[in-house]
């Protein structure tokens, strides 16, 4: 096990890339603040299963990012819990695409809200305590279009882009005091984000792949146990593609 | 996923087994449970030892394959061995090379052609053998060893870091060839660490280095074994054509 005795916070764990994380944390043998938007009986019950059947504890927190305050008081339970934290994955995002010319300011200040502002907030925060015990790794859920462009994505690309810049930044600020930050940009994956773009759009996106297909949440929570295991030690201020080699 | 031996089942072929780098993967792939052969230029009895004890110790079969990268009779027989044994190739590491430190204006022909021979032409050849073999399985990993100079240009490294951009052009190119057949090809690009290819830089020079590192170390063999091991696994299904730099944040 890859991440065994280890204590990890995951954004985003209602569905998607931050429930997989969750799952593959738990089976690795890391103890999980699962973070989530709303309080839902369904992962309530999920997280004691899967506590249950790994041997690890699960917390359910419950905060929305768009809403500092509710941020300020998640974090606050995270560490009233005084552990240790090694591991924090920002999984947490949305997109809502509109092309360059349609979008409004409104939806641009929202997108960036959450997908860069609270990223940065909450990260502020538990590394802090990070850099108290000297080590951690913090894992960024970038994506290639914050690194590419994607067209109808201006709002979007640009904040992962936001967050890519962010955390080569505070890799330099972090890691000489043992905390490593690293990203993932993933690819095309089988996501509710990915549900309703059309078949024709998808099959352009395969032409231009290696790996002709959309990828697993599995494949992108994979990446993120890599980074935040030990296996990763040497490696900080890194943007990890997990795109099935895009062109 | 069981992921204590997160190799379990493979066998890979790691050339460069004698020292640094490479001694650290052929441990590393050991404890997770692959097959290696693992390729050297010169088998010695200490080496043989080495295998026989890592067998031993973690019930997996480490194979020495002797031969040298740039003699291309040899570099046929080994791959014969390879394709007459009971194990079939899952991975390759492309991870044998030397260094070379000299100013641009300074660099003799002699030394630009033995980079290039050395880094660059001995595995993609040795790669084109073994990818044959892959594309009957329809399926791979194959991670090629470069470095950040390759990526970085740094003074004194234009033959080296050439050498090594053309190794890394190659992988990337070759993961779209055969993305569709089921194997992968990546790239990982070490900075500066703990072999004795460092043993031509000064002690300034390598303090230097590290200070420029977010981590503010050297990297030991085993960081980049770690990764190679990433990259053989399973667990990253879904990456290819892509370069991994174990650098400690340059």
């Amino acid at each position: 096990m890859l991440l065994r005795g280890k204590n990890a916070v995951v954004t985003g764990c209602l569905k998607g890339i931050g429930k997989k994380t969750l799952e593959t944390f738990a089976e690795q043998g890391a103890n999980v603040w699962a973070c989530a938007q709303y309080a839902d009986t369904d992962f309530e019950k999920y997280c004691v299963n899967l506590s249950e059947r790994t041997g690890t504890w699960i917390k359910p927190v419950y905060f929305d990012l768009t809403d500092t305050d509710a941020i300020k008081a998640g974090v606050k339970t995270i560490s009233s819990d005084k552990l240790p934290i090694d591991a924090l994955v920002n999984v947490a995002g949305f997109t809502k695409d509109a092309i360059f010319h349609m979008t409004s300011m409104e939806q641009l200040k929202l997108i960036f809200e959450v997908n860069y502002f609270s990223q940065i907030l909450i990260t502020q925060y538990i590394t802090k305590l990070m850099l108290r015990q000297k080590k951690g790794s913090v894992i960024n859920i970038a994506s290639i279009s914050g690194l590419d462009g994607s067209h109808g994505q201006l709002a979007y690309s640009s904040s992962k882009a936001a967050l890519i810049g962010a955390t080569r930044t505070m890799s330099r600020e972090l890691a000489p005091h043992g905390v490593r930050v690293n990203a993932v940009a993933p690819g095309v994956i089988d996501t509710d984000m990915n549900a309703y773009v059309p078949e024709n759009v998808l099959a352009g996106h395969y032409n231009n792949m290696s790996i002709q297909r959309m990828g697993c949440s599995g494949e992108v929570a994979n990446a993120i146990l890599f980074l935040a295991s030990d296996m990763s030690c040497y490696m900080t201020g890194q943007i990890i593609r997990v795109d099935g080699g895009m062109k | 996923m069981n992921t204590k031996n997160i190799l379990d089942g493979k066998s890979a072929i790691i050339t460069g087994c004698a020292r640094g780098i490479g001694s650290a993967m052929l441990e590393k792939f050991a404890v997770h449970g692959a097959n290696v052969w693992a390729c050297v230029r010169k088998l010695t009895p200490e080496f043989a030892e080495r295998c026989n004890e890592l067998s031993d110790r973690y019930s997996v079969q480490i194979i020495p394959l002797c031969f040298d990268m740039t003699n291309k009779e040899e570099m046929k027989k080994a791959v014969q061995l390879v394709m007459k044994s009971e194990h079939k190739v899952n991975v390759l590491v492309n991870n044998a090379g030397i260094t070379y430190n000299a100013l641009y204006q300074l660099t003799p022909e002699a030394a630009l052609r033995e980079q290039m021979e050395i880094n660059f032409i001995a595995p993609f050849l040795f790669t084109q053998n073994i990818v044959k073999l892959m594309l009957r399985y329809g399926s791979g990993s194959v991670i090629n060893v470069a470095s950040t100079a390759a990526i970085d240009a740094n003074s004194g490294r234009s033959a080296y870091g050439a050498s090594k951009a053309a190794l890394s052009c190659a992988t990337r190119a070759l993961s779209r060839e055969v993305g569709m057949q089921g194997i992968r090809a990546n790239v990982i690009a070490p900075g500066i660490t703990e072999t004795d290819m460092i043993t031509s830089m000064t002690d300034a020079v390598i303090a230097e280095t590290v200070a420029g590192t977010d981590l503010r170390r050297i990297g030991s063999p085993s960081d980049i074994a770690d990764v190679a091991v990433y990259l053989a696994s399973d667990l990253s299904s879904y990456i290819t054509g892509q370069v991994f730099r174990v650098d400690g944040g340059m």
